[in-house]
This record gives structure tokens, C-alpha cells and sequence, in this order.
């Protein structure tokens, strides 16, 4: 049974940057720099979000070769739902916007 | 020095995820670079390994690992110290735990025309003692490295040694049941093994289809 709870102060953080620009796709270095969360607590927070549907991830080829491949991410409906829900005062739980 | 550091903190951050959060460690991987590029591999890794150790309790796999850790700091290497001490006799081995000199000591007291029987049985008991003590440290290790094979060998071993080294003591008149104690927590020792065993074998079943796949 999914809980009802309300998102953290980080999540809120980077819902807000994905937020931004809700159809591009975001490594995750500049999305630490962007929102200053340190790896330890992003990375985690991506994980999470990803089970809960709101954001999705995609494999992108390195830009230069002898790179290793890089994750990227995007907010999904359900994601960008709940960041505008978060924009307005009163919050809307986690769980059910990922139903919704 | 801090970038191999940083290396290295990244490569057990990838292994402390395990199988299940794999293609989360390789995107960990991945950013590891643009963080070197920044000047910044030392930060960068250290938050990836401290959000790998909060996440292994949340996956069958990491839960395993810190159970057979757990297994074996706490119980199999603390056996395996007893066993020593009892052997080699140091003062701070516990009372009744079958220290020899104590029990030699107490069985030339009960029976006095046996002590040179006893006198001579010292370095088998010596030997059967070592062989528990180094015995249970092999099984702490094969249990981190989860060879199970050799896990169940040893626990075989350990077994014959202990129901030897009771069955001597009889013998020689010498007091078993301070071997009781050990027996039990050897019991559990190997039930524990058991379990971790069994829990890697379906992790790996459940795996197989995903590989497969």
C-alpha cells in the first residue's frame, strides 16, 4: 500500500529544477550543481522518484569517446502533476499523483 | 592520491548496490567522470558511497551482505578467539568455558591416578582446540565470499572436531559439559550459514530470469 506522504524539502528542490524545463533531458552532475544537493542524497532521490513513476531515466551515448555512457532524466506527467501541485500552497501527496 | 581514493570509494560504491541497482551504479559511474572533470571526486564519491551503505538494507542482496558481515564479526570471529584462548590460555578467557590448564587442573583433582593419561591427551586437546578456532575463521571468510561448497565443508569439520573433543574429554574424565555452551552457539553458527546459503541461492534464482532475459 503506497504511503500518503508529503514530498521533502529536497524533492521539492528538484522537482522545481526538472520542473524548469520539464521536456529536457538532465544528467545528474548538473542537476547537483543546479540544485546544490550533494550525490548521497540525489542519487537516492532519483531512484525513488523513478519507482514512484514520476521521473524517467534514459541511457545517453558519451559526447566524446572513451567516456562511459550517462544517465539522464526527465519528469513524467505524472512528475510535472506534482510539481505544479507543489507550486501552490496546499500539497498534494506522492501517492496520489503517481496513481493519478 | 585523491582521485584514486575517489576511485576506489566509487568501486565499492558500485559493489555495495549489487546486481538489483545495477544500472543505478553504472549512471553513478558515469557522472563520476564530470565530477573529475570539476575538481570535485572526492565529494562526488563520497556521497555515492554514503547513499550506497543508506540503500543496501532496502535490497535482498545488500541485506545478505550485512547479515553474513554481521555473522561473521560477531559470532564466527569471536568464537574463533575463544577457541584460542581456551587453547593458549589467556587470563581473560571466560570461566567454564573449557579452558584446558582450568580443566586439567580440576580433573587431577577428581581423579589423580589418571594425570599422566590426561598429561599426555594436552596436545591432542591443544590441536582439537586450534583446529575450532582456525576452522571458524575459515568459515567467516568462504562465508564473505560466499563459497558455499567449502562453507559446508568446514561446517562438517567444525562438527567432527567439536563431537571429538567431547567424546576425548569423556574419555579422559575431563568435564564436557563446559563444551555445551559452545556446542549451542555452534549450532546456530551453522543454522546461520544455512540461511545465508539458501538466501543466495534464491537470489540467484530470482536473478536467472532477469539474465536470461
Amino acid at each position: 500500500m503506497p504511503r500518503n506522504r508529503r514530498p521533502s524539502k529536497q524533492m521539492l528542490t528538484l522537482l522545481e529544477a526538472l520542473a524548469a524545463r520539464a521536456q529536457h533531458w538532465r544528467h545528474g552532475y548538473d542537476l547537483m550543481k543546479e540544485t546544490g544537493l550533494s550525490s548521497g542524497t540525489l542519487y537516492p532521490l532519483l531512484l525513488r522518484m523513478t519507482e514512484q513513476g514520476l521521473i524517467e531515466a534514459e541511457w545517453r551515448e558519451p559526447a566524446q569517446p572513451g567516456r562511459p555512457a550517462r544517465h539522464t532524466y526527465r519528469l513524467t506527467n505524472a512528475g510535472i502533476a506534482l510539481a505544479r501541485a507543489a507550486e501552490r500552497p496546499v500539497a498534494v501527496p506522492v501517492s496520489k499523483v503517481a496513481i493519478a | 592520491m585523491r582521485l584514486a581514493l575517489s576511485k576506489a570509494m566509487m568501486s565499492l560504491a558500485m559493489g555495495c548496490l549489487g546486481e538489483s541497482r545495477r544500472e543505478w551504479a553504472f549512471a553513478m559511474q558515469g557522472e563520476f567522470e564530470a565530477a573529475v572533470e570539476e575538481g570535485r571526486p572526492l565529494a562526488f564519491a563520497t556521497g555515492c558511497l554514503m547513499a550506497a551503505w543508506r540503500e543496501m538494507p532496502r535490497h535482498p542482496e545488500g541485506r545478505l551482505a550485512l547479515t553474513s558481515h554481521a555473522l561473521a564479526l560477531g559470532l564466527l570471529i569471536p568464537m574463533a578467539a575463544l577457541q584460542f584462548a581456551c587453547a593458549i590460555g589467556f587470563p581473560s578467557a571466560p570461566q567454564g568455558s573449557g579452558l584446558i590448564h582450568g580443566m586439567l587442573a580440576a580433573g587431577w583433582t577428581q581423579a589423580p591416578y589418571l594425570v599422566s593419561a590426561q598429561q599426555s591427551a594436552v596436545p591432542a586437546l591443544l590441536f582439537l582446540r586450534l583446529l575450532l578456532g582456525a576452522g571458524q575463521l575459515r568459515l567467516a571468510w568462504v562465508l564473505l565470499e560466499r563459497d558455499w561448497a567449502q562453507a559446508f565443508n568446514i561446517g562438517a569439520l567444525i562438527a567432527a572436531v567439536m563431537v571429538t573433543l567431547f567424546l576425548f574429554m569423556e574419555v579422559l574424565f575431563l568435564n564436557g559439559l563446559v563444551l555445551i555452551l559452545q556446542v549451542a552457539v555452534l549450532a546456530i553458527e551453522l543454522s546461520a550459514v544455512l540461511v545465508a546459503a539458501r538466501s543466495h541461492a534464491q537470489l540467484s534464482l530470482d536473478a536467472a530470469p532477469e539474465i536470461l532475459a
